[in-house]
Parts: structure tokens; sequence; C-alpha cells
């Protein structure tokens, strides 16, 4: 069994009303443990509502999620679900419970009944981990998006999650603040081999995943690796290829022997290699 | 922009800033009630009592707090200037309650200067108006120390863990005091949303800034429509981060910063105690001290 599992999940908002969404439909995926996971889909793709279905804040009226084989639609078992899987959401504002930096950070673990050395020990290291540590006495609302953004990972990586899911964390943010952002996700990924599912609509953030899952409409209509992103379904759907991919196919369709490359580092090696 | 969740603290380092915020706040609750100790004028004289042996206990008791109050500011090294701006708040209300007690005092009064129908001036009429001034101010002072040393953060801790014996009794007090920290947690976030949106009507022509009273408020609407719709998805945000942070109320939750009571603390419990005590020996004249000191003022004078 996979670390995280979804089977045939559906999930509609207000059914039986006329404001009635189908947000997802038949959705089936799973995810292992230490993946680095993209879900890309269009605004409105139910790609955030999978978000909230895995951490259990939304339940399925159709199929069945597990984490770690503990179903969601279980309340007693939604603590643990919760404590293995954190989420960082779009609005760093709308994440903040308090009005100093190392307070908010100790929400997380205050709640999950820790000792008072032991939460003091986790919210250095979550503040040291996304090089935050020196504003920790600070009010958030002083910061930039990146930090805030930066604050609110801190504040899941102190429940110490198995897994995070990052739901368009970085679609509020500037160039910087988005960098910022990925480079810690790929750290905690590769040294922490935390399981990260990244939900964007940035195909160039997408690029930097293992798998990649594409969602259209509430569907799950392509998954695989990295070659995904070049699929011309993807392309029909208005899901561009990253910049990087489109550049190698037109230095390849003019002749140059470029070989698959997805992000910018990839492309300037393999440029660098032809000259 | 000023962090207005920070309210009127002033950070700086001294004894009163780290001192326990429960203890702060069992001190300044005792510090009120000990002014309420303190008669008032027509009451003492209702007991028979003189003015004259009035005027001497009163002072004595009020000279007491005045100099333990000047005390914890010079301890807090808040600026005196910082602590006596907090009464121009009430400035107002003090001079007209003083009026007031001026003209319709209706205890004992032996000298009458001035009198229409019920209106009278008396001299104990002004003696009660100025009490009451003194009491007023002392009143707004004592509590405006605790607020400028204390985070509201802070407060709301220590008051969450200061009721928290009245949980027993079903008083959501968790609940509470977390209301009340994400209520301070967003009042700068919401400020710069009104800003925001104040901004993109008046980018669309909206004016604010003329027309009556009825006009402006009027005027309000299409920022306070979208203010409190935004405020609405805010709190279902909120509400997803919070569940996902594993947030299921006081239920085995444990904090990070532990309260102590520490030897600082004790120091104040002993010297309210004190304060306390030398008010009541003033005021109530216990062991005889009002009546010696009265004795020995009428001789100096």
């Amino acid at each position: 069994m996979s670390f995280i599992e979804l089977n045939n999940v559906s999930f509609t908002y207000s059914p039986g009303t006329p404001n009635e969404i189908k947000a997802v439909k038949n959705l089936s995926l799973s995810i292992e443990e230490g993946d680095f996971v993209a879900l890309v889909g269009h605004n409105g793709s139910g790609k955030s509502t999978v978000a909230k279905l895995i951490n259990g804040l939304l339940i399925p009226q159709k199929g069945k999620i597990t984490v770690d084989g503990m179903d969601t639609t279980d309340k007693d078992s939604l603590f643990d679900i919760r404590k293995n899987v954190g989420v960082v959401f779009q609005n760093p504002d709308n994440q903040m419970v308090a009005t100093i930096i190392e307070d908010d950070v100790a929400f997380g673990p205050e709640n999950l009944g820790l000792e008072p050395s032991e939460i003091r020990s986790r919210v250095d290291w979550a503040l040291k981990s996304v090089d935050m540590y020196e504003y920790r006495e600070g009010a958030p609302f002083r910061l930039s998006g990146g930090q805030k953004q930066r604050i609110a990972i801190a504040g899941v990586l102190a429940i110490k999650p198995r897994a995070m899911i990052l739901d368009e964390s970085t679609s509020m943010l500037d160039p910087i603040g988005k960098k910022e952002i990925m480079d810690i996700v790929l750290k905690l990924n590769r040294e922490e081999k935390m399981t990260v599912i990244m939900i964007t609509h940035f195909m160039d953030e997408a690029a930097l995943a293992d798998k990649i899952f594409v969602m259209d409409d509430g569907e799950l209509i392509r998954s695989g690796g990295k070659e995904v992103l070049n699929d011309p379904l993807l392309e029909s759907r208005g899901l561009a290829a990253p910049p990087a991919c489109s550049i190698a196919k037109k230095l390849r369709s003019s002749g140059m022997p470029i070989g698959e490359v997805y992000t910018p580092d990839e492309l300037v090696e393999e440029i660098c290699r032809l000259l | 922009m000023r962090d207005v969740s920070m309210g009127q603290y002033y950070p700086t380092k001294s004894v009163i800033h780290r001192m326990d915020a429960r203890a702060k706040l069992v001190f300044v609750i005792a510090y009120i009630v000990l002014l309420f100790f303190i008669p008032t004028v027509d009451n003492f004289l209702n007991k028979g009592g003189r003015l004259g042996e009035y005027l001497v206990r009163a002072s004595c008791a009020y000279a007491v707090v005045i100099v333990f109050l000047i005390v914890a500011i010079l301890f807090s090294r808040v600026p005196i200037l910082k602590v006596l701006k907090s009464v121009r708040a009430v400035i107002f209300l003090v001079i007209f309650t003083a009026v007031i007690m001026l003209l319709f005092y209706s205890g004992k009064a032996t000298h009458v200067y001035w009198q229409y129908g019920i209106l009278k001036i008396s001299l104990e009429g002004i003696i009660s108006a100025a009490t009451m001034a003194l009491r007023l101010f002392l009143l707004v002072m004592g509590p405006s120390i605790l607020t400028h040393t204390t985070t509201p953060v802070e407060l709301t801790d220590g008051l969450e863990r200061l009721l928290k014996p009245l949980s027993y009794i079903k008083v959501p007090v968790h609940d509470i005091a977390i209301i009340m920290s994400i209520a301070l947690r967003l009042i700068p976030t919401l400020i710069e949303e009104t800003d925001k949106i104040k901004n993109a009507q008046k980018a669309r022509c909206a004016d604010f800034d003329s027309g009556n009273i009825f006009k402006r408020a009027k005027a309000m609407i299409p920022i306070l429509v979208p203010l409190l719709i935004s405020s609405f998805r805010r709190a279902d945000d909120l509400a997803y981060a919070m569940d996902s942070r594993c947030y299921r109320g006081a239920k085995g939750r444990t904090r990070m910063k532990i309260m102590k009571f520490g030897l600082r603390d004790l120091f104040g419990l002993l010297l309210i105690v004190a304060v306390f005590f030398a008010v009541l020996m003033f005021a109530y004249n216990y062991f005889g001290v009002a009546t010696v000191i009265t004795e020995w003022a009428y001789t100096l004078l």
C-alpha cells in the first residue's frame, strides 16, 4: 500500500443546491513516501480540493482516501493524519494565528501536546530550516510575502509531518519569493526525505518534481514522469510546457541536438555541452 | 505604519516588563480595589467624621498611592510622559464628572459659597470633586502601566491562565482567549485590506471626503461590504489552516512559553500588600495612626 492513496474519489461542493460544483471526479492516484510530486492544472481544475481531501479538511462523498493506511472518513484518525500531512496554503496572511512569529510556529506543536522544551527546540529547528531564525521575536505583518510564506512552512515543519502539501503556495509571491520557497522545498525533499506534493499551475515549478499528475475539470488526464510536460494533450488544454522545454524544442527543430530538458539549469548544461 | 496590534506596549527591558502577566493582572485588580477603599467625603461625614480629619486621612492615603504609582513607573522604565498621555483619553470624562460632582453635591455641607435651586458650590463639594478627579486619574494610570509593559499576547495568555478555573464550570476560557488573540492578529491585516479597498474605490472615482456626515457614512458602504466578504473568506481559510495544524481546541494542548511566578512577582506582591495595608491604615484609622497625624496637623496649624 502506498503512503497516500486516493481511490475513485469524488467530491462535490454544496451538493443538491444550485451552487453545486463537481470539483473532483473519480480520481485515483497514489503517492509513495519520499516522492516529490507535482499536481498541475488550471484554476478550478479541482487540484486545491485534492489538497484538502488528503488532509481530511474535506471528506469525499464517494471513494476512499488513505494516508499511511488511515482512512480520512474516520474522525478519530484525523488528528494522526494531520500529524503526518501538513498543508501550506496560498495566502500566507490567512494562515497566521499569532502576532509573534515564534508563537505562530509553535501553534502546531502546542496542539500536539508536547513538552515546552520540545516545542522550543522544534520551533528553533523549523525557523532555522527556513532561514528565518533571527526574525523569531518580530511580528509577521512587516515581512515580505516570501518571508511570510517561509514562516507558514516553518509552522507546518514544526509538526514534523512526513508529507507536506503546498497548495499554490508560491502563486502570490514575486519571482524571488518563489525561488526561496522552491529552494527550501527541494532541500526538505532531498535532505529530510520529506514527501512533497506541490500543487501549482506554473509548469516550470512542476518541472522540478519527479512525478507529475495533471488535472483538468476534476479529472486526472495524465500522470507520469517529467516527459508528461511535453505531452501535446497538455498544450491543447492550455497548459503550455515549461519555457525550458519549449526553448529546447525550438533549438532542436533548428537542428541542434539538444536532449530532454525540463528546467533552466538542465537547458544551460545541455547547451554548454554542445559548445 | 505603527503596529496597532502591539497596542500601547513600550518595548524596553525592566523588572516590570519581565513580571508574570498573571501577577501584573492581579496587581492591577488589587490596585483598583484599593482605590475604592478610600472613603468619599460625604460617606465619611455621614458617619460623623470631621472634615479636617477627612482631609488628613484622604491626603495621606492618596499620597501613598501616588508614591507607589511613581515608583512603579520608575521601575517600568516607561517615560512618565507616556503614562500621563494615557490620561488624555479620559480628561473630558474627568472634567465632566468633577463639574457634576461639584454642582450636585448633596451630602452634609457646612461651608456653602453659592446656591441656585438645587445647584450649589460648597467646600465639601469642591473636596468631593477634587478627590473624584484624582481617583479617576489614578484609576486610568495604574492599568496603563500594565498595558505599557505587557504585550497584548502576554495579556490574553495571562488572562486565559488566570481564568482557567472557570473552565471547570464550562466557561470556554480557551476559546475566548484564542478569539482575542486572532482578533489582535487580524487588526493590521484588516487595516491593510481597508486601505486597499479604499484606494480601489477611489480609483473608480468614489468620494469619501465631501458632503455631510450622512453622505460620508453612506460612502463607506462600498468599503464595508467588500471588507466584510473578504473577512469571511479569510476566516474560512484560517479555519482550514488551523485544522490542518492539528488544532482541536484546548484538548491536549500545551504551551511553549511557560509562565513562572518568580521572585520579582513575589516582591511585587509584598509591595502591593504593604501599600494596601498603609492605605487602609490611613483611611480607616488602624492603630490610631490617622488620629495621631490629625492631632499633629492641628497643632501645627
